[in-house]
């Protein structure tokens, strides 16, 4: 049974957890003896291995040594100790140990719930508010710089810092926003959209019509009614097949339909209008599918056979004698020209919930406009003084202008507030530093939405929460699984896992053409959408989170179907297939090419150490220490009697230096049971010379003692190590989603939270939801630990 | 979305308004009359520094003065300088040692510009570039507090993500020379409206930029007003993240003042959406909006990149014929490398205008080129054989008024490298770091 003390007033909040009656805070007596006989052989004042001296700690109380036990506990729920080699207990005692150890601490210890600190806005969030606030879709990364990431997220308060540089792309942010969205924009904007260097566009892509071939399919937001020009230009040089006609659509009709002869063919794109097409259409304001696509006229064999999948880089310039097919090297579009004031957008829909029908009733319908958006931008119910700071602006832009330009200037003044830009929590004044309590039920609706949507409350939570219903068990559960259902919990995907997944990594991760002439852009994205669609059917279908490691399932389309040799797949878009006996190799996170490509070393070669690190730090949650400074390189061997081979050979050769050792123990054996995953997350059996590309290969033996001193060979026999340790997994995917949603680090202290809230979710066999839920009704999310210092 | 808002003229207008460019340069009709601030500034000159990079070096034999010393008899290549004598200072026998290939690092000959101003290694990575902080942005950091920009990064061309960069090396090695960090490059501005925006501000007119300014100022100082009741019931460390936040703010509403005020003679002319045709008169408008951000003392570092590495570009201006980068595979024939020297020598004649009206514009006791430094050169030296040794380094300007022109220094074959060069023009700026890059000792040039 899980305890908690709290500071009697909380109690009530929190009916479920009782007050512990404390025997003494000390280990049990046969702890103590396990922990002697296994542990202190070098964990001792003398050996003082890792740092650590657990002899020292013994006798002592648990939780004033929470941060050392705590450390204790991963190595031990992980299986990382004793090392392998050492004696250890049975699996049975093993595991009394853990669990002994763990109680003991969670039941002597007071809830911190920690504080949060001001939050700002990242970049990701700001977009999602844009768009929930006034319907407007913007791209973010051309008008805020990047955030920095702390513990594997962007969105960690403490990480967010302001700048002026920073607030003045905020101001400028909000006006070209405003105006955006409000209607009436004159001045013309540009915006490019480049091919990826790697590039092939001899697919079909999704969205686009069939019987078209590569280019561009993009969501376009125009700014206002006018004529937008669509500039678009080859990539690449070289001698093309002849008869190529490429077609700009939009929203998929024809607009233009360009003959290609000879466009390109010898001055590349460095002049002005060298080689660009050009079309200049009327366009409606909003966001458009805009698509520049070739028509596939591939009916006869031509020399793409050199590749399977023609990169359109730089590496097919040399061969000036071979005839490529076109590809489309940017778009660009500019516009609007001739603007006109826009009459019918989403955002004007959502902005303008009123229409003044003469000057008189202007202001009242200022008022009711500036009222909603503030109440929703600003997260609270508003006060009369918010709106007449507003109207003041409104005063501003109507004087000059007209009704809409009143409420462009409002809102611009709206955006730039910090109430918008920055999350808050107030602090009592009358209650002591250290001490917690509970965060009103407006600041509890800012934390759910932005943890579970990347964005701002809708008006039902903050209608609950000004009505302080949002704190009620049954409503607070109820809103979670509301939000989880909606949409916009897409953030889940597209922002938490990406970034626990490194699948922002995938868009720079680039195995060398020679070495892997299959892998293009294509593949890169397909990765990317197969890891994005696994972890987005844990969300959708609340599975346990567990299945990230082994489900029966995966997603491919086509491309990565071909990929993978998976016959009888065709078509761009993506489904779900069954992976049968033959693919089970392909189960879970391991077997597929997300993970198996960003973990690539730019040395032309597959990293099995990063590997084992990612499995490490992203699946047992116990990252590994950090390398020695002066490593030597990999050995170039002369050594004749026992040549290297193969990437093995060559690195059992590097293990044998202490200290690597120690600590390769734990990643290699990962990575080398992985090998017969190459870079570009093909399989194979057989391996080449890690440098020399000699032509020879060698077969790759994947027989490996892993970090648990478990023998096992090859990556489904490693998976089915892993999941051994599924609670431990478990764990660590709620400490991620818990550093996340709190957009703090999650520490020692966390800990006994952290497995009440496994714990509770066991009934339900650890369901994605469970566990969301368990994490709201935290204290460490609907309470708060009053910051130290000065008032 | 690039939210840029552009004075734009459709492409045809803007090929039937090319003949004012050519006749004209664009901004000369700009002059502002920036005489108030000059006159404030009297007695108080700030330093300025700018940065002009290109690929490929330069000709052998063509480039180097024969004599060292004062009075030197200007070489092919920089007799466009010798109108500004008193001011310029030649260097003979520099190495650029980091940007050589080694074993561990292979390749990339064309994806070392970025060593100009760093005098760091790159290293050979293709996602993750490091490299080092540049003298523009220390000098920036330094000089440039009380300006509207802290400093200006402007080029001519584009920096694709694709096409030529060097197998291996991040094209951030190729895009910028200017890092505000080892993994910070500042973006290379080649759209003269863009930059122009950068300069004075955002908005199609005179009157809508001013409107813009007011604007963001009373919103600003309304946030200011709310801030202290905002702030009040938060927890400590959050008072503490709030108040950086004002501060922020105040500097912000400050370089809006600066703005403002500085800015009461703006262009009246139009500046070009598009990119110019001609690379001549591309160059013009980008010089001019540097000398421009200078007069109005908008910024007080500028980096200009005369091209890209690989640049097919031609200069039918320079009487020479050739795409750069084929000309500078001059295969070491006499006659190819006289070609070259040709297309040299003229951007040699673009930076000694840009200089010249400098030199024009005066400022407290002289004028502008007194009160800086201009470092002009490549990481190449015979560029055929992609040698990053003996590479053409011209230094232009008085930096205080007090650095003495007319000398060319001769260092023997691998002796000195640039990033020395770099450790002492910051020292020339009072900026006294140990280092920076690979640099080793400071030159006696001062």
């Amino acid at each position: 049974m899980y305890r908690m003390k709290f500071s009697g007033c909380l109690l009530l909040l929190l009916p479920t957890v009782v007050l512990a009656q404390t025997p003494a805070a000390t280990l049990d007596a046969t702890v103590r003896s396990q922990i002697d006989k296994y542990c202190l052989g070098c964990h001792n004042q003398d050996d003082y291995a890792g740092g650590l001296d657990l002899g020292a700690l013994l006798n002592e109380n648990v939780v004033a040594h929470g941060e050392t036990w705590e450390k204790a506990i991963r190595k031990l729920r992980a299986g990382m100790m004793p090392p392998p080699g050492k004696p250890r207990p049975a699996a049975k005692q093993y595991a009394e140990l853990t669990v002994n150890l763990e109680r003991k601490i969670d039941s002597h210890s007071t809830a911190n719930p920690g504080s949060v600190m001001l939050h700002r806005l990242n970049r990701t969030e700001y977009a999602n508010a844009i768009r929930d606030l006034l319907a407007l879709n913007i791209d973010a990364t051309t008008l805020l710089p990047a955030d920095t990431s702390a513990r594997g997220f962007d969105n960690i308060a403490g990480s967010l810092t302001i700048s002026p540089t920073l607030l003045e792309a905020y101001a400028t942010a909000a006006a070209r926003v405003a105006r955006m969205a409000t209607g009436y924009w004159t001045s013309p904007t540009e915006m490019t959209y480049f091919a990826a260097a790697d590039a092939s566009q001899n697919q079909r892509l999704e969205r686009l019509p069939l019987g078209t071939r590569g280019g561009f399919a993009v969501d376009h937001n125009f700014p206002a009614d006018g004529n937008y020009t669509f500039q678009m230009q080859n990539f690449g040089v070289g001698t093309f097949n002849p008869g190529q006609q490429l077609e700009l659509s939009i929203d998929g009709e024809r607009k233009q339909l360009f003959d290609f002869t000879g466009v390109g063919l010898n001055v590349g794109m460095g002049g002005d209008l060298d080689g660009t097409l050009e079309v200049t259409v009327p366009v409606k304001a909003g966001s458009h599918l805009v698509g520049a696509t070739f028509i596939d006229t591939g009916y006869r064999p031509h020399l793409n056979m050199v590749k399977e999948y023609a990169r359109k880089s730089i590496e097919n310039e040399p061969l000036p004698q071979l005839q490529n097919d076109p590809a489309v090297g940017f778009l660009k579009i500019v516009g609007p020209f001739e603007p006109k004031r826009s009459t019918d957008t989403p955002s004007l829909r959502k902005i303008y919930t009123c229409h003044p029908a003469n000057s008189d009733a202007e202001p009242s319908c200022a008022r009711e406009i500036l009222g909603k958006l503030a109440r929703q931008a600003w997260r609270r119910p508003v006060t009369a003084d918010d709106i007449a700071v507003l109207m003041d602006f409104y005063a501003k832009g109507r004087k000059s202008g007209r009704f809409e330009d009143g409420i462009e200037v409002a809102l611009r003044r709206l955006l730039v507030d910090p109430e918008f830009l920055v999350r808050v929590e107030k602090e009592p004044a009358d209650l002591p530093a250290g001490k917690s309590y509970a965060i009103s039920d407006i600041e509890l609706a800012s934390r759910l939405s932005f943890f579970l949507w990347s964005s701002l409350p809708d008006e039902e939570l903050i209608a609950l929460a000004a009505q302080k219903k949002l704190n009620d068990p049954a409503t607070l559960r109820k809103q979670v699984k509301r939000m989880l259902e909606d949409p916009r919990s897409e953030a889940l995907v597209t922002n938490f896992a990406q970034q626990w997944l490194y699948l922002r990594n995938l868009p720079s991760t680039s195995p060398d053409g020679i070495y892997y002439p299959n892998w293009d852009d294509e593949l890169r994205k397909g990765f990317q959408r197969e890891t994005e669609l696994l972890f987005e059917s844990i969300v959708r279908e609340n599975r346990p989170v567990t299945d990230l490691l082994d489900a029966d399932y995966t997603f491919v389309n086509e491309r990565l179907a071909k990929h993978y040799g998976m016959p009888n797949i065709y078509g761009s878009h993506f489904r779900r297939v069954k992976l049968g006996p033959e693919f089970d190799y392909r189960r879970g996170l391991l077997g597929q090419g997300s993970f198996l490509s960003v973990t690539f070393t730019e040395n032309f070669r597959i990293s099995p150490v990063k590997r084992g690190v990612w499995v490490l730090e992203n699946i047992l949650g116990t990252p590994p220490p950090e390398p020695p400074p002066n490593v030597p390189a990999l050995e170039e061997t002369k050594d004749t009697d026992n040549p290297i081979r193969t990437l093995r050979d060559q690195m059992v050769q590097h293990r044998q230096n202490e200290p690597c050792a120690t600590c390769h123990r734990l990643m290699d054996g990962i990575g080398f049971a992985l090998m017969n995953f190459d870079a570009d997350g093909s399989w194979r059996t057989l391996e080449g010379h890690p440098r020399k590309g000699d032509g020879q290969s060698y077969p790759i033996d994947t027989r490996v003692e892993l970090w648990d001193g478990t023998a096992v060979e090859g990556p489904v026999q490693l998976r089915n190590n892993l999941l051994k340790y599924s609670p431990q997994f478990t764990r660590f995917v709620v400490e991620k989603l818990m550093t996340y949603g709190l957009g703090r680090g999650v520490e020692f202290y966390d800990m006994p939270q952290l497995r009440a809230i496994v714990a509770g979710a066991e009934k339900e066999q650890y369901r994605f939801a469970a566990l969301v839920t368990g994490i709201v009704e935290s204290p460490a999310f609907r309470m708060r630990t009053k910051q130290e210092g000065k008032q | 979305m690039k939210l840029i808002t552009k004075k734009h003229l459709p492409r045809r207008s803007l090929l039937r308004a090319a003949g004012i460019g050519i006749a004209m340069p664009l901004l000369d009709a700009m002059i502002p009359a920036f005489a108030t601030q000059a006159q404030a500034r009297t007695l108080t000159a700030p330093k300025r520094f700018v940065g002009v990079w290109h690929p490929q070096g330069a000709a052998p034999g063509y480039w180097s003065p024969v004599q060292s010393g004062k009075d030197f008899e200007f070489s092919y290549i920089t007799k466009p300088m010798e109108p500004l004598r008193d001011r310029i200072v030649l260097i003979t026998g520099l190495d650029v040692p980091e940007a050589f290939s080694t074993e561990a690092e292979p390749g990339g000959n064309h994806a070392r510009g970025a060593v100009f101003l760093s005098g760091a290694r790159p290293r050979r990575n293709a996602v993750a570039p490091f490299l080092g902080v540049t003298i523009d942005q220390l000098i920036a950091q330094e000089f440039g507090r009380d300006t509207i920009l802290s400093s200006i990064q402007l080029g001519v061309e584009d920096a694709g993500n694709y096409g030529n960069c060097n197998w291996g090396y991040s094209c951030a090695y190729t895009n910028s020379v200017s890092w505000t960090s080892p993994v910070s490059p500042l973006p290379t501005e080649i759209n003269p409206r863009v930059a122009f925006e950068r300069l004075f501000g955002d908005g199609a007119s005179q009157e809508e930029r001013k409107r813009g300014r007011e604007l963001n100022a009373s919103i600003l100082d309304s946030v200011t007003t709310k801030i202290p009741a905002f702030k009040r019931e938060l927890g400590s460390s959050d008072q503490v993240k709030l108040d950086t936040y004002l501060e922020n703010v105040r500097e912000l509403e400050r370089r809006i003042q600066i703005a403002m005020t500085s800015s009461v003679a703006e262009p009246d002319q139009e500046v070009p959406f598009g990119i110019p045709r001609s690379k001549d008169v591309h160059f013009k408008l980008m010089f001019d909006l540097i000398a421009l951000a200078f007069e109005a003392d908008i910024t007080r570092s500028a980096t200009m990149m005369l091209g890209r590495d690989l640049s097919g570009f031609t200069y039918p201006e320079s009487g020479g014929t050739g795409a750069w980068h084929g000309t500078s595979h001059h295969g070491d024939k006499p006659s190819n490398i006289a070609n070259y020297a040709k297309m040299n020598r003229y951007h040699v004649s673009v930076v000694a205008n840009f200089l010249k009206k400098l030199r024009d514009i005066p400022e407290g006791d002289g004028n502008i080129l007194d009160h800086m430094l201009m470092y002009m050169g490549s990481n190449m030296g015979n560029s055929h054989r992609h040698a990053h040794e003996k590479v053409p380094v011209i230094l232009a300007g008085g930096i205080d008024g007090t650095y003495q022109g007319n000398r060319h220094f001769v260092y023997p074959d691998n002796t000195e490298r640039t990033a020395n060069l770099l450790l002492t023009i910051l020292h020339l700026f009072g900026i006294q770091r140990n280092s920076i890059g690979e640099s080793t000792r400071t030159l006696a040039i001062a």
